[in-house]
């Protein structure tokens, strides 16, 4: 009964304030609040906004005189203030706030505002604004158990609450739920024995200090991390392609398991590039705000998202970095915080200067990138740029040691001969797949103008069809183009009835190659390039005419082979016939034997030589200068002459095939986005309502005053704003950073939103542990690790969490910690727990990204089709069994079993996940094959090591699985429930075959099925108890 | 009243309930626990943040046929005959008014006019013109309240359905769906609230990407993101049991893993163990429900035939039509149809009339299947796009062939149902369908209606996110009176 009226009036505390029950009114604590909520949004720091010249936001315009005469606050006389009239007028037309705006004060607020006048309205800015102050330690509460300061601060709290903390939990789940927060995968049952075998005092943080060591570690830390830089694997926007930027990831991983002190981790990843002479690694970790969703929609303007991915940077850093809700001031000063929009767009200058495009081009690495070879790559790179080096010197050492003399002496030079080479003539090549408007028609003499063969192809077309055409692709062995070659078709426009204009398009993997006589009314209208030649007016009607169009002026490139071929015209009646190419004649080999003669075809067929040999042709023979011979004569001999281009072709392929190898490596090393700035930097301008189009005054790179000035001699870049964020003095980034890690073991940060410590921000609920924690944070040199280890040493991280039922009805969020941590364990833990103690788990760190099972067809129906991300093409092997953060993430269509489980879309920066509870999330635990897999590997593992009775076995889950024996009664249900499935089973063989073929893993033949399916049955059901998926 | 209150109070509820039960929990608990009559009228698991709505709804559920790629308001519904005379002349300059456009067209050197090859009639007693593609929905033309003044301010395909959907144009807000299911809660304990439904075209998909965000929570929890029905494998992801689980070994399964769990809250005293039993249970009612719901072999033939050929092969707009009417029969709060390939640069008469093949008469069908059951009256439905197309030409232009870009300024949808007028036509544009001349109707208005419509008061509806209060209709949006019945 005691303790019902200590808990009663706990809730009376709660209730009243977030705090300690304290007599004094706290402004930033008390009023600030109330006034944010209440009355900034017309008396606040948004200039357009603010009405009656009342501000309520700073100390000045609350305390000086107002338009009316009156005071709004007047020290200490509640009765002569003008705020406290109004808020307690009678009078519809005086009362704020006003009835339209849908907010009013309690009696409570009025009462605090009343009280805080009184007291003599002491004036200080928003808590999270002030840096923070070392606070003096709380006594220790005797009998409680205290580990670090932690504790100190903690169970204060507790007492004058009237709670007290919970008993430290048993070792079995202290291992689990340390075991999960710093690494993300469970204990062994190996680690479980060695850690309840070591009874020494120290064997809890010697625990701490090896998993702090293990490189899961790093892992872990990185999925976080990787949620608030909006990491993923596709751009985001429109047609939402692959981005190659996960070396950045692994950086993240190694920065955090190499133990990378917090204010290094930030200035490498906000400004890597600006340090002096920055490492590829530096540059690396710039790809923090390359994450960004970027588009490259036809249609788009560039300059509107050139300012959209800027705000997105602001936005992003100053949410991870300062737990400031930026975004507000890109439209309209900050209706609650001092942000005004000049600042947020002098923030924006920062990123407002890349030598980034606005258009991603849909491209795997849109620049600036850098690539990231691996160790190994680096090493063979060297050696193949040695290896060619010397293939290219043995080349060079044959050539000097050759000799030539020209076997032609006359001057009766050979005729060169020409041909044309026909593709198709009366019937398509083969392969080739007929298509058009309407079916290709072939019609023969004598109704029909024929010029070759048997027949020619005809097409009418009604000038209301517009274009027609047919047309071919698929060929198989269609021309290769050489240099210099022709293409050509015989054509026959009809006297009575020609057409407007008529094409010829090639097709050599892309139609892009057009030619067009007459009229401008074919494909690309209006236009004059590669894609598209204008070729003047239509030939003579009545009569076959031959139509010849250069390779090169129609963008096809020597090497390229034709697969396809369209006639098309824009009405009128045309007839077709042969078509193929005109190759310029050749030499022969013999004929290449003499550099006269190759010179001589030079000059008058084909010129392919280079333009200083076009000088020395110029000159006559017999005025050469023994330079200009020589040179010559050395073009000639390394390019032309077959005779010595026969002694060369052994170590000239050699060296071709160095260059080929070192081509291949140079292609397979990956790289990575990165920030880079513009020569010239872009003026910034605060832009109207946020509209890119609307510039108002031009802006500089600038912080935001108000929370402190950038240190002495900081550059007016981002370094400079990289090196302000993490000085000491600032008030905000310490703060910010413990809160998440806070949250992060705990569940809720000590500030419960962690994205905005502002003033509309939760108040901490242990504001002093709060500063206490940052400034520590700061002095031990920004030591992550060291942080880690302070939390998880505490008493009160290692307490029971055994919910209390009168504790769960006064603070039913756990947010006094009365009792230790308890919550859902995130998405990817949960996969990767089941994949751990499987034994599937592949711990490989780091690398491309994987694509394990997700059901089918999800891609397909939101995908653009021209997206290389339309459709989803299951990875095999290995990939399959990865941790989760190395699954492929496209944005518009996340992994489904991640999303159900509440991991953010990766869209925008997220820095606290929601913790839901629903019905999808067990169907993906009851039905996902992942589980299923997972469930049979580990039940293959019980068969032969769990021992051989049914209890051991069950047992042996249990321990693998949660790191506890079952309980007497757990064994009964459990065991029961085996004899049950097994029995099943053994009616049903067939069923049992194949629950076990599930997953691609394959089951162990040797095994009974039907035992094995039994015990895969029963390992399912551990994975889908509550307490696999929770910390506890 | 606070959402977290709330949460504490029906944690209550659950703990007081279990606190009372016998030791053990057995089918008939678990089955009890999520019966609604356990908890007075509704289930624990449906109340929204609103409790109950601002006002008196006239509409209890929504369908909305989002036509993605933007149909052509020219050649459907914005009749403008005079346009023939315009033939391949320019847009005059003091229609454009240096209005921006995208950068597809606006390197053209000319702004040709493109007149609408389609035939025009008047139909149902307030004689609206609609064009020869919609035979079917000229037929309903009386239910519905046609909108030509429908504006918004994006010009390309993401930012634009992303803003008529999230009230945003850029990622990260909720949409229209998930704030419903936030407000509102859920009407049926075995089906989700927001459904959304993806049609083929011609046996496949393409056009313009669509994005899980349309349908995504945004910065509300998860639980309230549309459920994405497939028509292809498990209707819903991961539905069916494993291949070898039989029905009764998983109802042995659940049962025991209830008992387990229920064993472990009396040790721990979690009531999150409770609320996962329960939704294990949802889980496993789904796994019927949902099959129950895609099975339409309980149609009568008629029926089908209202519908169209189509309507038997799953995944077709015609089939989801009629999924959608019967998801609306159990009170799915709002179901998305989405189809797409709109998108017409090039060859639009002869792609629209594909396409209004496929929609016309399933769009239609689904207005007369509800209305002669008696659901229209309480069911709002809502057909168009995320903008329109322009009057002039992009490409080559024929007499008879032509292409037009996006158009932000003005284009037409319609509503229908649940306290709409029906068989009026609101808004007028100007002789080329470029401008508003009289009523615009932003995107916002409109989702200010569709809230208004089921008794959301959208500046009321809000989220507290980053110290603000959010509202799908951001700091914008007028309720369309006019268009109440």
């Amino acid at each position: 009964m005691k303790n019902l009226i200590l808990y009663t009036a706990l809730t009376t505390v709660l209730l009243m304030s977030p705090f300690t029950a304290q007599a004094e009114v706290d402004f930033s604590r008390d009023i600030l609040p109330i006034l944010s909520n209440n009355c900034f949004q017309c008396h606040g720091p948004d200039s357009a906004q603010r009405t009656a010249e009342l501000r309520l936001d700073q100390e000045e315009g609350a305390f000086s005189e107002l338009p009316s005469g009156e005071f709004a606050v007047v020290k200490g006389k509640p009765e002569h203030s003008a705020l406290i009239h109004r808020i307690t007028s009678e009078d519809e037309e005086l009362k704020m706030p006003p009835a339209d705006s849908g907010k009013s004060l309690t009696e409570k607020d009025v009462a605090l505002l009343r009280q805080w006048i009184a007291e003599g309205a002491i004036w200080n800015k928003h808590w999270a604004y002030v840096p923070p102050q070392l606070p003096a330690l709380p006594a220790a509460v005797k009998g409680w158990k205290q580990n670090n300061p932690i504790d100190l601060f903690i169970q204060a709290r507790l007492q004058s609450a009237g709670t007290s903390p919970e008993e430290e939990a048993d070792k079995a789940t202290l291992i689990r739920r340390l075991t999960l927060d710093l690494t993300g995968l469970p204990p062994t049952v190996a680690e479980v024995d060695a850690f309840l075998a070591d009874t020494s005092e120290l064997a809890y943080e010697r625990l701490v200090d090896r998993l702090l060591q293990s490189e899961r570690f790093g892992e872990h830390l990185a999925r976080s991390w990787l949620d608030a830089a909006r990491f993923a694997d596709t751009h985001g926007l429109h047609l939402d392609n692959e981005r190659s930027i996960w070396p950045y990831r692994d950086w993240v991983i190694n920065a955090f398991n190499q133990n990378m002190p917090f204010d290094q981790f930030t200035v490498e990843q906000l400004a890597g590039d600006l340090l002096p002479e920055p490492s590829l690694n530096q540059r690396v970790a710039t790809g923090f705000n390359r994450c960004n969703v970027t588009t490259s929609e036809g249609g788009s303007i560039d300059e509107e998202y050139y300012v959209r991915y800027a705000v997105d940077r602001v936005e992003t850093t100053a949410t991870v970095w300062m737990g400031l809700t930026a975004g507000c001031a890109a439209c309209h000063d900050h209706k609650f915080d001092p942000l005004s929009q000049k600042e947020f767009y002098q923030l924006f200058s920062y990123f407002f200067s890349l030598t980034e495009r606005a258009m991603d081009g849909n491209a795997l690495l849109p620049p600036p990138s850098v690539k990231v070879p691996s160790e190994a790559q680096v090493a063979e790179k060297a050696r193949l740029n040695s290896e060619s080096m010397a293939a290219d010197q043995e080349v060079m050492n044959l050539l000097l040691n050759a000799d030539y003399t020209d076997p032609f002496t006359g001057t009766d030079f050979p005729e060169y001969e020409k041909l044309d080479k026909v593709w198709f003539d009366d019937e398509l090549p083969e392969g080739a797949q007929p298509q058009g408007n309407t079916p290709w028609e072939f019609v023969e003499a004598p109704e029909h103008p024929v010029f070759s063969g048997k027949n020619s192809t005809t097409r009418t077309g009604k000038p209301e069809d517009g274009i027609t055409q047919h047309f071919f692709t698929g060929a198989k062995d269609g021309p290769t183009i050489a240099e210099g070659d022709i293409l050509f078709a015989y054509v026959y426009l009809d006297k009575d009835n020609p057409p407007e204009s008529i094409q010829l398009q090639f097709n050599d993997g892309s139609w892009e190659h057009r030619a067009t006589w007459g009229a401008d009314k074919c494909f690309l209208a209006g236009r004059d390039f590669e894609g598209n030649r204008q070729k003047g007016p239509l030939p003579e009607t009545g009569k076959w005419v031959r139509l010849e169009v250069t390779a090169a002026e129609v963008g096809l490139k020597p090497g390229v082979k034709l697969n396809g071929w369209a006639f098309t015209q824009f009405g009128g009646t045309v007839n077709w016939d042969q078509a193929g190419t005109v190759g310029a004649p050749q030499l022969s080999e013999e004929q290449k034997g003499s550099l006269a003669i190759w010179e001589h075809y030079q000059k008058t067929v084909n010129n392919t030589a280079p333009d200083n040999l076009d000088k020395i042709f110029e000159v006559k023979a017999e005025e050469r200068t023994e330079a200009q011979l020589a040179e010559l004569k050395k073009y000639y001999m390394e390019n032309v002459n077959p005779a010595i281009a026969a002694k060369l072709a052994d170590p000239r392929k050699q060296a071709a095939d160095f260059k080929k190898s070192l081509e291949d490596l140079e292609k397979a090393i990956p790289a990575t986005l990165v920030m880079e700035d513009r020569k010239e930097m872009r003026i910034a301008h605060i832009l109207e309502r946020g509209e890119y189009e609307k510039k108002g005054e031009p802006v500089e790179s600038a912080v935001p005053a108000w929370l402190g000035s950038s240190p002495e001699d900081s550059p007016k870049n981002r370094l400079g704003l990289a090196q302000w964020l993490v000085s000491p003095t600032h008030p905000l980034t310490s703060r910010v950073t413990v809160n998440r890690y806070w949250q992060h073991f705990f569940g809720t940060g000590i500030v419960k939103t962690s994205e905005d410590f502002g003033v509309q921000g939760e108040q901490p609920t242990h504001p002093q542990l709060l500063d206490w924690l940052a400034l520590n944070f700061i002095e031990s040199g920004w030591d992550i690790k060291g942080f880690q280890k302070l939390i998880v040493m505490s008493a009160t991280y290692k307490q029971s969490s055994r919910v209390d039922a009168d504790k769960l009805a006064v603070d039913s969020e756990n947010r006094l910690l009365a009792r230790g941590p308890r919550f859902r364990l995130d998405a990817e833990v949960i996969r990767d727990q089941v994949l751990s103690v499987s034994g599937l788990l592949i711990a490989k760190i780091g690398g491309k990204s994987v694509k394990p099972y997700q059901p089918e067809g999800l891609w397909k129906p939101v995908g653009f089709g021209g997206s290389n991300t339309a459709v989803f093409r299951q990875d095999s092997g290995e990939a399959l069994f990865r941790r989760s953060m190395y699954t492929f993430w496209k944005r518009t269509s996340p992994p489904p079993s991640m999303s159900i489980f509440d991991a953010p879309d990766r869209e925008t920066c997220q820095v606290r996940r929601a913790r839901t509870n629903t019905p999808l999330q067990a169907l993906v635990l009851l039905n996902d094959v992942q589980f299923i897999e997972a469930a049979r590997r580990l039940a293959e593992k019980v068969i032969a090591d769990g021992g051989d009775s049914v209890e051991s076995r069950v047992n042996y889950i249990y321990r693998s699985v949660l790191a506890r024996p079952p309980s007497q009664k757990e064994l009964g249900i459990v065991s029961s429930l085996f004899n049950e499935h097994l029995e099943e089973f053994q009616a049903d063989p067939e069923a049992a075959k194949q629950l076990l073929s599930l997953g691609e893993s394959g089951r162990n033949e040797e095994l009974n099925s039907t035992e094995l399916g039994a015990w895969t049955m029963i390992v399912h059901l551990v994975f889908n108890l509550s307490e696999t998926v929770t910390k506890g | 009243m606070n959402p977290l209150l709330r949460e504490a109070e029906l944690i209550q509820t659950r703990r007081h309930f279990f606190g009372r039960a016998a030791t053990g929990i057995g089918t008939a608990a678990l089955a009890s626990l999520v019966n609604p009559e356990l908890f007075g009228d509704q289930p624990q698991t449906q109340l929204g943040s609103m409790g109950a709505p601002h006002f008196a709804p006239k509409a209890k559920r929504v369908i909305y046929l989002f036509m993605s790629g933007a149909p052509s308001q020219l050649d459907m519904w914005d009749y403008k005959p005079q346009l023939q005379d315009w033939y391949d002349k320019d847009l005059p300059d003091s229609v454009r008014n240096g209005q921006r456009i995208t950068t597809m067209t606006s390197g053209q050197k000319r702004f040709p006019i493109a007149p609408s090859t389609m035939k025009f009639r008047q139909y149902g007693e307030h004689g609206t013109w609609i064009s020869e593609t919609l035979p079917h929905t000229a037929g309903v033309i009386d239910d519905l309240a046609v909108i030509k003044t429908v504006n918004t301010e994006a010009i390309n395909h993401d930012p634009a359905i992303t803003y008529i959907q999230t009230g945003s144009q850029l990622p990260g807000r909720p949409s229209t769906g998930a704030w419903l299911s936030y407000g509102l809660g859920s009407m049926n304990a075995n089906l989700p609230s927001f459904v959304v439904l993806h049609s083929t075209v011609n046996g496949g998909f393409g056009g313009q990407a669509l994005y899980a965000r349309l349908w995504g929570s945004g910065f509300l929890s998860t639980r309230h993101q549309g459920v994405a029905l497939r028509s292809t494998g498990d209707p819903v992801l991961y539905l069916s049991n494993p291949n070898g689980i039989s029905g009764t070994m998983r109802r042995k399964m659940l049962d025991n893993l209830a008992q387990l769990n229920q064993q472990r809250f009396d040790e721990i005293g979690d009531p999150e163990i409770q609320s996962r039993i329960a939704q294990y249970e949802m889980a496993y009612r789904m796994q019927t429900s949902v099959p129950e719901l895609t099975d339409i072999s309980d149609e009568s033939q008629e029926t089908l035939d209202l519908y169209g050929p189509e309507v038997t092969k799953p995944g077709t707009f015609a089939f989801n039509c009629l999924l959608a009417r019967r998801m609306a029969e159990r009170d799915v709060r709002f179901t998305q149809v989405f189809i797409r390939q709109w998108d017409q640069h090039g060859n639009l008469p002869r792609d629209i009339r594909r396409q209004c093949g496929i929609i016309d008469q399933p769009s239609a069908a689904l207005i007369k299947d509800l209305k002669r059951r008696g659901m229209l009256d309480d069911t709002l439905v809502i057909w168009g796009g995320e903008f329109g197309r322009t009057v002039y030409c992009q490409g080559g232009l024929t007499m008879a062939n032509y292409g037009r870009d996006h158009h932000p300024r003005c284009y037409t949808k319609w509503m229908a149902g649940a306290g709409i007028k029906g068989g009026i036509v609101y808004g007028e544009t100007d002789d080329f369908s470029y401008n508003v001349v009289e009523n615009p109707v932003h995107i916002h208005d409109l989702n200010a209606t569709i809230l208004h419509t089921l008794g959301v008061d959208h500046e009321r509806l809000t989220y507290r996110h980053q110290g603000r209060d959010f509202r799908l209709t951001d700091v914008h949006g007028n309720v369309l009176t006019d268009l109440l019945a």
